[in-house]
């Protein structure tokens, strides 16, 4: 019940022996320390979790990790350019006081980076239908917007 | 969560040759946002998780040309739907059930055949394909057989598929020209909502524009499995379609419902709910076919 | 939109959370995340009952499962070790349970997994027991006793309170109006869930990292806990990590952090407890269910006479501090606007469901609910404008209210007329939207509820111009950690990144009663304000030594001190510490100051001033009411606040949006779904929270009245902004279709139901 997979996570190549009931997030987490990912519910309800597989935005808790296997993964702990430098997204949540608590961010920030990557344009509306799976219950979620609203000014988005 | 063990077959034949093998211990497995909340809960403890996701024909989505036929493969996402401008454009009640269900992130891994096959009764997705007339191509041990998707559902959780059979996709025929068709999910927010009540409308008119020669009521959480109110849509076949006539028909709808009260909601005002959205949902079908002319 | 004041360097800038980046990049560490060697998974069962005996229970199946370290029943508890305001709660009982939330045994194992399969593993015999429910049947005779022994459901903590001559005033009115409001349990839904990891040292002192709002009464009660295990004199130290969100839930010790407690000393290992998310709906506490009898009058120029309420509180099996939210819903009871005669009796009642404890606000937005629905039901009963009728008894500067609270800075009026201006109150809306008006009060300068209601800081100045602020007052997300930089940079002439807020770990900051009472800017605030300027004053006496002028002529600013006016007698201020430092008889620059408010307890008749200042505000709300399916949509929301002083904007306006989307869950959405004592809907999809869909335009005018006594005027705003928010809407939709709901939440159910009873 172990199932050997390689996929890349962040640009990274990663080979990993995983067993099959993994979910996504108890590799990223438990297995492979990166807490950046965080786990809200642990049923697909509250986003916290969200990582993005092969472009699109999905509740790694909600995900087998063998499922991971040839894929492309993006995690929060893969946004900072390796100088450390923020992400355009990250960079604006940060200023746009699109962070309180702060636990929902990781999810928040990389639901916003799926859906500028996708539409780079995304409007108000937009915004509002892609992060809806993503609760927060500190900010009333204007000043994610805002934030989202100002990356997509600083270019928050992949070419 | 229990351990199993998990595969990954690429063809629908090896997918029910492996449950063959393992019949009573294994469990197919979609897009695995309802399998993965029951492997936590401990509600589905399988040995053997047989995954459909490399199964490349079960996630094709296209309409022939030739015959107008709509083909769904049970793999299909929410998502993949949701962004199909061919779903938007001529299948606004599909579009509309499927865009508003849990979240993105669910839609993007969530697939219709699993909304189907989990048979609940507030399984978003069923209810415009009961309303499109879809058929569903099953194939098992025994070979391929079809049915509607309407008669898909025998209880919460439970299907007609027999052990082992597999949902392959369902299939639409092309509409009656003037048809128009809606769908509305009612519930306290805007998202991440089972619905209180979903309904689903579809109705085709004469050349006349006003008279109906096709009705479907369709109606989700109004009774252990989704149900078409039949003397509501008796009542609308062959009539002039207006306001009137879509209330009167709203209220036959409530009245056929089989809605009880639940910690979600009170059966009254699921009662209700049926009354206004039919109409309303009547009322926007009639707006489609117009805007269509 | 608002205009702040710009005197400032720092303060009134829109600072970004010092912390933010570190969270955007997924560093922050959260109880979640903590892992140590060794450690070991701690699991708790709940009862299977609301109301049961524990006949006998079987642990030796658990004990006996590889992994498993040790198994914990009531048995296992020193008798002494109890929890909540009358110290009346073990953390794992025996005897009776009395919710179903009730802990009854506790494991620690090498994984969650293996403890979660050990507590399947406990046999528990039960006897059921009839359980109570419903407070009100509970006060009945006949009903049964949440606890034998007590003899009755009532709990012995009567509050109790009569200002001026109620019964005069009511025959004096010219206008009376009596009507019953009731509101249900709602829940904090902090992002991270509860959580602690403890571990003992060789010589058993204890740590416990524990996402708490009360690091220092926590340090205290987990001080009695070791000795009621024997430990005298032994070491506690509490550290947070990083909060995910607070809101209230973490302002007492709960039966987890003792549970890892005994694990960790049991095992001598660490051991992590931290709750999945359907125990964090059981088994955390929600707000204070209420049914609420108010009657109040007015004269017929529109001056309120009196005001009588009554209230009954579900205290739920257990007493927690939430027994005393009465005191704080006396405040809106006795000070929301002026009102002479007053008179308030609460009584909270045990049941078998869930108890209660703080939740933003304690007990306030219960209370505005049920006050401002019923100014407007007054207003029309007596014929005045709804805002007219508000300002003729608007609080205003310089008075003290019936129970001694003494207003200072006031912008209620101000408040409401930004409401006006921004939705018009014109009567001119289109067929079912209507408008509607509520306002608050808060305190705003502490609150004393405690023998001290006081805050430490330690400040020190390294050699290069950048301080370490050590203080009691806590971040859980809301910004204090910002507040206290910018307080010290605007002082110290410095740039908020000059400064380093340590707030984390009792070892190491000094005292504080804790992140409660929209406190921590005002109390945490002036402390750090303190310590500022005793620095000042130092750099200022030797720079006046340096420069040979007088003190006072010495200012800081852009990290330089200089003399204005005098080119040559300048110098940054990294170059003037080292000056102080390296040479004989050298100094470095370091001040604490403890900051105790001039507030007072409330006495024995429950008078006085409880806190230094009040925060004020109005909310108005914009509403469309589908009069087919009841659904209430919000269309505009304006959340007028007097903040005295914004020290940062951005972070202010946050506390006000998050307030109010809390606040409008409130109204509309939100509930605990009980049955029996069950909670029903423990999860994220039945439980409604407010999503990104869901979310409202807000406009959050800023009033600011510069309070006397804040840091730099600033007065608290963390919990304001949720507090009026259900009256606001329920006056809207009164105003929409002329249906009055006076239960929470306003489900769709509820207004058509009125709709239908209204219309026939
Ligand atoms: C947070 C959240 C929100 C949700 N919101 C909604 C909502 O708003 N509306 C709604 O309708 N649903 C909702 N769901 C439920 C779920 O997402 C949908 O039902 C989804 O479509 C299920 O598809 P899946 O591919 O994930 O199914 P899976 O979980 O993979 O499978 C579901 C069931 O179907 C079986 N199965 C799957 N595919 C096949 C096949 N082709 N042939 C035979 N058997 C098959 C599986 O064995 C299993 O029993 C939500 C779920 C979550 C977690
Ligand atoms: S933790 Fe995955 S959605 Fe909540
Ligand atoms: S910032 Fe706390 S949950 Fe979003």
């Amino acid at each position: 019940m172990i199932t050997n997979i390689s996929f890349l996570l962040n640009g990274d190549e990663i080979s990993y022996d995983v067993k099959d009931h993994w979910t996504l997030l108890h590799l990223l987490r438990e297995e492979m320390g990166l807490i950046g990912t965080k786990e809200g519910c642990g049923n697909g309800e509250c986003g916290a979790c969200t990582v993005i597989v092969d472009k699109l935005a999905v509740n790694s808790c909600l995900y087998l990790a063998v499922e991971a296997d040839k894929k492309t993964i993006e995690t929060i702990e893969g946004l900072a350019s390796t100088e450390g430098s923020l992400h355009p997204l990250q960079q604006s949540f940060v200023d746009n006081g699109g962070i309180q608590c702060g636990f929902c961010s990781p999810g928040m920030i990389m639901s916003s980076k799926a859906l500028l990557d996708e539409n780079p344009d995304a409007d108000r509306e937009e915004i509002k239908h892609a992060l809806a799976g993503n609760i927060c219950r500190c900010t009333g979620y204007i000043q994610i917007f805002e934030s989202v609203e100002a990356a997509k000014e600083m270019g928050g988005h992949d070419e | 969560m229990k351990e199993f063990k998990y595969l990954s077959p690429t063809s629908v034949e090896e997918a029910i040759d492996f449950h063959g093998q393992h019949s009573e211990t294994a469990r197919y497995i979609g897009g695995g946002t309802d399998v993965i909340v029951k492997l936590k809960d401990g509600w589905m403890e399988p040995d053997f998780l047989i995954s459909l996701k490399k199964i490349q024909e079960m996630s094709e989505l296209h309409k022939n040309n030739a015959t107008g036929e709509l083909s769904i493969g049970a793999m299909v996402t929410h998502a993949t739907l949701e962004k199909s401008l061919m779903i938007q454009n001529e299948y606004p009640i599909i579009y509309d059930a499927v865009s508003n269900i849990g979240s993105l992130q669910v839609r993007n891994v969530g697939t219709i055949g699993g909304n189907l096959i989990n048979a609940v009764p507030s399984a978003d997705g069923a209810i415009p394909l009961i309303a499109l007339d879809g058929m569903a191509l099953l194939h098992g041990p025994d070979g391929e057989r079809s049915a509607e998707v309407k008669d898909l559902f025998i209880a919460p959780y439970k299907t007609i598929l027999k052990p082992g059979e597999i949902l392959k996709k369902i299939t639409i025929q092309p509409q009656a020209p003037h048809t128009g068709s809606a769908y509305i999910k009612f519930g306290r927010r805007a998202a991440m909502e089972l619905p209180l009540i979903g309904i689903g409308v579809l109705l085709s008119l004469d050349d006349d524009l006003q008279t109906c020669t096709k009705a479907r009521i369709c109606l989700g959480v109004a009774g252990p499995i989704p149900i078409r109110a039949f003397d509501a849509e008796k009542l609308l076949a062959g009539k002039k379609i207006n306001e009137e006539i879509l209330i009167e028909a709203g209220k036959i709808a409530a009245d056929e419902s089989k809605v009880r009260d639940s910690v979600r909601g009170k059966a009254w005002h699921r009662k209700e709910m049926i009354r206004v959205q039919v109409k309303r949902m009547g009322l926007k079908c009639l707006e489609i076919i117009k805007d269509k002319n | 939109m608002n205009n702040y004041n710009s005197e400032f360097s720092v303060v009134g800038k829109p600072i970004p959370k010092l912390d933010a980046a570190q969270k955007a990049m997924g560093r922050a560490e959260y109880i979640q995340d903590i892992k140590m060697p060794g450690m070991l998974y701690g699991k708790i069962l709940y009862s299977r009952y609301a109301h049961a005996r524990i006949i006998k229970i079987d642990t030796s199946k658990a004990k006996a499962l590889a992994g498993v370290h040790a198994v914990l029943t009531g048995e296992d508890v020193p008798g002494k070790m109890k929890m909540g305001f009358i110290k009346d709660n073990p953390p794992i009982k025996k005897g009776t349970v009395s919710s179903f939330r009730d802990e009854v045994a506790a494991v620690a194992a090498i994984s969650p997994e293996i403890a979660k399969k050990a507590l399947d593993l406990i046999e528990i015999e039960y006897e059921e027991l009839k359980g109570i429910f419903d407070p009100e049947k509970a006060m009945e005779k006949d009903s049964p006793l949440v606890h034998e022994h007590l003899k009755s459901n009532v709990l012995k903590m009567p509050w109790n309170i009569h200002y001026g001559d109620v019964e005069k005033a009511e025959k004096e009115s010219a206008f009376v109006v009596e009507d019953r409001f009731t509101t249900t349990w709602v829940t904090h839904c902090c992002m991270g869930t509860s959580g602690a990891v403890a571990l003992f040292d060789a010589s058993e002192n204890l740590t416990i990292y524990t996402n708490t709002q009360i690091p220092s009464l926590a340090h205290k009660d987990f001080l009695e806990a070791l000795k009621s295990m024997g430990l005298e004199n032994k070491r506690v130290r509490v550290i947070k990590p990083v909060i995910g969100g607070g809101f209230g839930s973490k302002l007492d010790t709960y039966a987890y952090e003792h549970i890892a407690i005994l694990l960790a000393y049991k095992c001598r290992k660490p051991v992590k407890i931290v709750f999945d998310r359907v125990e964090e709906f059981k088994a955390t506490s929600t707000r204070q269910p209420t049914v609420i009898y108010i009657k109040q009058g007015c004269d017929k120029n529109g001056k309120l006479t009196f005001r009588d309420m009554r209230m009954v509180l579900d205290n739920g099996g257990h007493t927690s501090w939430g027994a005393t939210t009465p005191s704080v819903m006396l405040m809106p009871i006795s000070s929301l606007y002026r009102v002479e005669n007053v008179k308030y009796n609460a009584k909270c009642v045990y049941t078998n469901n869930t108890y209660s404890q703080a939740m933003r606000g304690y007990g306030n937005p219960q209370a505005t609910f049920a006050i401002e629905s019923s100014m407007d039901i007054l207003a029309k009963k007596a014929g005045f404008d709804r805002i007219e009728f508000r300002k003729i008894n608007k609080n205003q500067s310089g008075d003290e209210t019936p129970q001694g609270l003494k207003i200072t800075s006031c912008g209620l009026e101000e408040c409401i007329d930004a409401v006006k201006e921004e939705l018009k109150f014109d009567g001119k809306n289109e067929k079912s939207v209507g408008t509607g008006i509520a306002s608050l009060i808060h305190v705003g300068g502490g609150a004393r509820i405690y023998g001290s209601d006081g805050c430490g800081a330690i400040l020190k100045m390294d050699d290069y111009g950048k301080v370490d602020i050590f203080t009691g007052g806590t971040d859980m997300g809301q910004g204090l950690d910002n507040i206290t930089a910018q307080i010290v940079a605007e002082e110290l002439g410095l740039l908020a990144e000059d400064i380093n807020v340590v707030h984390s770990d009792t070892d190491i900051c000094p005292w504080d009663v804790g992140a409660h009472a929209s406190r921590s800017t005002f109390v945490a605030g002036n402390a750090a304000l303190g310590a500022a300027k005793k620095v000042k004053k130092k750099i200022q006496a030797f720079a006046s030594k340096l420069f040979d002028v007088p003190a006072q002529e010495i200012e800081l600013k852009n990290k330089l001190v200089f003399v204005p006016g005098d080119e040559e007698k300048s110098m940054p201020i990294g170059k003037l510490l080292r000056k102080a430092h390296f040479r004989p008889g050298g100094t470095m620059l370091m001040a604490e100051h403890f900051y105790d408010p001039d507030n007072q307890n409330m006495g024995k008749e429950l008078k006085g001033n409880m806190s230094m200042t009040y925060s004020f505000g109005a909310h108005g709300a914009k509403v469309k009411v589908d009069e087919e399916t009841g659904k209430v949509e919000v269309l505009e929301y304006v959340a007028a606040h007097d903040v005295g002083r914004a020290i940062n904007p951005m972070l202010l306006e946050g506390q006000v949006y998050g307030g109010v989307v809390m606040g409008l869950g409130y109204a509309l959405t939100e509930e605990v779904t009980v049955k029996d004592g069950e909670i029903m809907n423990a999860n994220f999809r039945d439980y409604k929270l407010f999503t990104a869909k869901d979310a409202v335009k807000i406009k959050a005018p800023v009033i600011e009245t510069d309070d006397k006594d804040g840091p730099f005027g600033a007065k608290g705003i963390g919990e304001p902004g949720c507090v009026p928010t259900a009256p606001a809407i329920a006056n809207a939709i009164y105003d929409a279709v002329g249906v009055r709901i006076k239960d929470l939440p306003i489900t769709p159910e509820k207004v058509l139901a009125a709709l239908k009873e209204k219309n026939g």
